[in-house]
């Protein structure tokens, strides 16, 4: 099983890296525009980060299976190219058999070709190593963005409406926080939650 | 000279190969999903259509094509739907697109029967400023074109006329003049030729002129 110079397993450290260590948002502050933008609900920030880990599965697999014939002055064209067609399929896939949804994530499925995530993971990782591994990274970067998304959600739909997936489940006494689905509520609740984070972090530490 | 082609290959038969690998899977993607999105498009503008037609019960497709000038000049197949209730026909539904501050405006347009008067229109799609450009979407606007004639419509500015006129004068959205233009603009150009076609197959009547 192939290892790290410390010894750790490669899949391990993948996972681990995904989920924690170098979680796109809260350690890399990677991804923040959708993060801010779809994270007003829960429904559609899943819905992009199920869309983020179809595109950094997809797009690691490719530029690993293209590896060993990267140049270096094309090299960005050609993420960008695998990025570009993946990000595509996956807004189809949403306006065939989601068009609610598609129509309220607006242009940020596209936008995800811009997304640093996917560009910093085939760079990092998928060009430099195997098929496997390249997808093991994938699925950890985009399972940790699509958990932070939804912790965020989670917050922003709970305070902001007083429901979870839409059901009411704070009482119907409690006063909804319109400002937490507005870009306000965003940036406050990434600011606390990162916040927590970070403290979380120095105390391990 | 050959060396220099040489280099330009080994340099670029990746990006190339990838190119047409990635083009042939967005076509095919494209082939297997595209007329079910058609479908999901039919489906919306017949459910906005409801909402500016109550009285129709059904949205029927014309079985033969309307073809129309779009706003580039190039002849394309207009999307025309006949609402029925019962056996009568209610009125006339279709497609028109504008071109807006920042892409195309997707408009659901509707007329009475006789295709003398709009119903109203709604927005299919459109990605026009929020708080400016995307105010064709509210009541303001859109009452303008509600029970007016079938145009053609000039467009004012603010204070010019009475926005509650119901009448060819549509006064313009505040901050939003490229905005609603491309409306204006969608129906003076589309609505004539509609009419048109309706009245060649025999559909509406050539008395109905406003």
């Amino acid at each position: 099983m192939a290892a790290t110079p410390d010894g750790q397993n490669l899949y391990a450290e993948a996972v681990a890296t995904g989920l924690w260590r170098e979680i796109p948002v809260f350690r890399m502050l990677l991804g923040t525009c959708p993060t801010l933008a779809v994270t007003a609900a829960i429904k559609p920030a899943l819905t992009m980060g199920l869309c983020v880990i179809f595109v950094l599965v997809c797009s690691n697999i490719m530029v690993s299976l293209m590896r060993k014939g990267l140049r270096p002055h094309v090299r960005i064209l050609l993420f960008t190219l695998t990025i570009a067609t993946f990000v595509t399929i996956a807004d189809l896939f949403l306006r065939a058999y989601q068009p609610v949804m598609s129509e309220a994530l607006g242009p940020y499925v596209p936008l995800i070709i811009v997304n640093c995530v996917i560009i910093w993971r085939a760079e990092a990782r998928a060009s430099h190593s195997g098929v496997l591994l390249s997808i093991v990274d994938g699925l950890a970067m985009g399972v940790g963005f699509t958990i932070a998304l939804c912790v965020l959600a989670t917050i922003r739909e709970l305070l902001g409406t007083g429901r979870l997936f839409e059901i009411q489940v704070l009482p119907k006494a409690f006063p909804a926080w319109a400002a937490m689905g507005m870009p306000v509520g965003a940036f406050l609740t990434f600011g606390f939650v990162l916040g927590f984070i970070n403290y979380v972090s120095r105390k391990r530490s | 000279m050959l060396d220099s082609l040489k280099h330009f290959v080994r340099e670029s038969w990746l990006l190339v190969v990838a190119s047409v690998l990635c083009g042939l899977l967005l076509a095919a993607t494209n082939a297997a999903l595209g007329p079910r999105i058609e479908v999901n498009k039919a489906l919306k503008l017949t459910s906005l259509a409801g909402g500016l037609l109550p009285a129709a019960q059904a949205f029927v497709p014309l079985s033969s094509p309307v073809e129309v000038k779009g706003l580039d000049g190039k002849t394309e197949s207009a999307v025309v739907f006949k609402a029925t209730a019962g056996n009568a026909v209610v009125g006339w539904v279709f497609k028109v697109v504008g071109s807006g501050f920042a892409d195309r405006i997707e408009l659901v347009v509707a007329t009475d029967a006789s295709f003398s008067r709009l119903a109203g229109y709604d927005v299919v799609s459109s990605s026009e400023t929020p708080g400016f450009g995307d105010q064709i979407k509210d009541a303001y606007y859109r009452n303008q074109f509600a029970g007016a004639p079938v145009g053609p419509f000039s467009l004012v500015g603010l204070g010019a006329a009475n926005e509650r006129d119901i009448d060819s004068t549509i006064v313009a959205i505040s901050g939003a003049t490229i905005s609603s233009t491309a409306v204006v603009q969608a129906m003076n150009h589309y609505l004539p030729q509609l009419k048109d076609q309706l009245q060649q197959k025999g559909l509406i009547g050539h008395g109905s002129n406003p």
